[in-house]
């Protein structure tokens, strides 16, 4: 009785202990050489990390940070075609760099009818890892 | 009854305060600081040390600067470096703090002058290593952290909510 209850328990924790090894996988396994970080920073230097809206409370582009291991974004829109993913690019650095501020009215305000989820002017960039 | 239970409480709250500020001035201490000291290079990890130059006061005294004296050394690395979006296109750029929005510069604000707590290392689960040479390198200070969920609350809490829980 008592040796199958021990089975029972040690049992549970195998469980446990297998649910939480598998949960606690990494993004970025498989990814040896961090080839995507490359190609994300590649991509990141010669487009910008915003669109072309202003948030509305600060009349510049809000940046939303999302965790360094986040990969893709999606944006909707009206119609069918409209919802689409893309890879977010753009992650913090060490690196101060100008402009700060746009001038102002640089950027488009969220219209009366937005019709994207781009036009309120939050942007994800991903956090820095260190 | 109650009185002496908050009595226990208070205790116990105090003297955990009074560790906590310990632990915060010793950490402090440990930190290093650009703007409040100068020095030729700006490199994070340099040693700055500046010779005091002082004229002795009696004869035969030798300045500092004569005997090759290296005065008493501060780190510069920065006391709370901000993050910066990057690239080359933008039109604006932002930075990581103040978190979680941004306020208008008269408001005031707070930061964390402990590296190893600033919030963007709670996104995701890691392990992170803090090195610090101090006395021209003879000492070396190591800050092991790692970030992540408790293993077997998140596990129970994983059961509970996307198998038990009744979804409403």
């Amino acid at each position: 009785m008592l040796r199958r209850k021990l089975i029972k328990l040690i049992g549970l924790a195998a469980v446990i202990v297998a649910s939480q090894t598998a949960d606690s996988s990494k993004a970025e396994a498989g990814d040896y050489y961090a080839m995507t970080q490359v190609w994300a920073h590649n991509f990141a230097m010669d487009r910008p990390w915003h669109g072309n809206y202003a948030y509305q409370n600060y009349g510049q582009p809000l940046a939303l940070v999302v965790p360094p291991t986040a990969h893709m974004r999606q944006t909707l829109s009206w119609g069918v075609s409209q919802n689409l993913m893309y890879p977010v690019y753009h992650q913090y650095g060490r690196s101060a760099n100008s402009p700060g501020a746009a001038a102002p009215g640089s950027f488009y305000p969220t219209p009366s009818w937005p019709s994207h989820t781009d036009q309120f002017g939050v942007y994800y960039v991903r956090g820095p890892w260190k | 009854m109650l009185q002496r239970h908050l009595s226990a409480h208070t205790i116990f709250a105090i003297a955990i305060c009074a560790l906590v500020a310990v632990a915060a001035s010793a950490l402090a201490e440990a930190q290093e600081c650009s703007d409040c000291g100068t020095s030729d290079s700006s490199y994070v990890g340099d040693l700055g040390g500046e010779v005091i130059e002082g004229d002795g006061g009696f004869i035969g005294d030798m300045s500092p600067s004569d005997a090759g004296c290296i005065g008493r050394g501060y780190g510069q690395p920065d006391l709370f470096y901000n993050y910066f979006t990057q690239g080359n296109c933008n039109t604006a750029n932002a930075q990581l703090y103040v978190s979680p929005l941004p306020v208008p510069p008269f408001v005031g604000h707070t930061f964390y002058t402990y590296q190893p707590f600033h919030p963007h290392h709670y996104l995701y689960a890691h392990t992170d290593r803090y090195h610090r040479y101090y006395d021209n390198g003879r000492g070396m200070n190591r800050t092991k952290v790692s970030y992540g969920t408790r293993p077997i609350f998140t596990a129970v809490q994983n059961v509970y909510w996307n198998k038990l829980r009744i979804p409403r």
